[in-house]
């Protein structure tokens, strides 16, 4: 069970490089005077990410996978959150018992 | 975190309801974690990191993307220089958050800060930001509430750690946990917080620009990559947008 020290120095350099970003932005940008543009992208940028991290889900080539995430897509503009996860998962579920790859 | 003093500090009682509401604000993030972490500690016990490097792993470095990306890439021993390059790739949007954050943490001494920064991943700085900027609009005077941010912090990053741990011991037992449709819990919790941040449909646009990249980038090209792709797109579409 002694962790094995390259994988030690792998994972302390994570913990390094992602914690230096996590600081980064606060310490280096965050006293500027912000221009309307730099404000623009700051407004964007959050959705961005977002957008971005679960575009995996958008390019399923599984057509139950697609139908689930419409579902989802529909429950999240006018459902509070918790809601919208049980839709999201239950009809996933169904969809994929439904619709075999 | 008890010990903690600030010029304008709240009192305790209030504090701990803060803390306590930003942890009830945490839970359904937190079920949308465990899927996800649960894989991630089964891929990692697939390339054979130990049950006790895994929480190490995500217990250190505490951010999901970059833990994919560097699992999906690593080798006995692992190669320093890509798993690097790679955690600052799918992490730099951290800058930007950090920036957006710096409005709202004025107030607060850099001694608070910079460990608070530490737990600062998509959703707690989403669901931080959100809570700032309905304050402002309430007219609180302290639109950030530090004792709240930690409440979700606390919430997202136990669930994250146990439950990595927990999948890499579990790992070859699990299987696919996709045929139950759990995955779909993390996209749901994405677009509700999305919707929490819609303006307009202009606003909205450098969105659909990042969602296209990343699509595209996701389905051409391995790894993570489509995660720094996508929003690097659509900042620049933000800021070629931008009215001057």
């Amino acid at each position: 069970m002694m962790p094995d020290p390259a994988t030690l120095g792998a994972i302390l350099l994570m913990a390094i490089v992602t914690y230096a970003t996590r600081i980064g932005g606060y310490l280096l940008l965050g006293d500027r005077i912000l221009s309307p543009r730099m404000t623009a992208v700051m407004d964007a940028a959050p959705g961005c990410v977002l957008v971005s991290v679960i575009a995996p889900a958008f390019a399923a080539g599984r057509s139950a996978d697609l139908i689930a995430l419409v579902a989802t897509l529909f429950a999240a503009t006018r459902l509070p959150l918790l809601p919208t996860v049980l839709i999201g998962v239950a009809s996933a579920a169904m969809l994929r018992f439904m619709l075999p790859a | 975190m008890t010990g903690m003093t600030q010029g304008r500090s709240m009192p305790v009682p209030e504090r701990r309801a803060e803390l306590a509401r930003g942890l009830r604000a945490s839970l359904p993030v937190m079920i949308g974690f465990i899927p996800f972490a649960l894989v991630l500690g089964a891929q990692a016990s697939a390339k054979g990191l130990g049950a006790l490097e895994v929480p190490i792993l995500t217990g250190l470095n505490f951010g999901g993307g970059s833990e994919f990306a560097a699992i999906g890439l690593w080798t006995s021993p692992p190669h320093l220089l890509l798993i690097g390059g790679v955690t600052m790739l799918v992490n730099c949007r951290h800058l930007l958050m950090g920036a957006a954050f710096a409005p709202y943490l004025r107030h607060l001494p850099r001694r608070q800060v910079l460990p608070a920064l530490f737990f600062m991943c998509d959703e707690s700085w989403a669901m931080g930001l959100a809570d700032a900027r309905l304050g402002a609009r309430a007219g609180r005077s302290q639109p950030f509430s530090l004792a709240y941010y930690l409440g979700v912090s606390i919430g997202l990053y136990a669930t994250w750690v146990v439950f990595t741990a927990l999948g890499a011991l579990l790992g070859p037992v699990l299987g696919d946990i996709t045929r139950y449709g759990f995955d779909m819990a993390f996209p749901a919790v994405f677009l509700v917080l999305l919707r929490g941040m819609w303006k307009s449909v202009r606003a909205a646009m450098p969105w659909a620009v990042s969602l296209a990249v990343a699509i595209a980038v996701y389905l051409l090209v391995p790894g993570a990559w489509y995660v720094p792709a996508g929003a690097v797109a659509g900042v620049l579409a933000a800021c070629a947008w931008a009215r001057p």
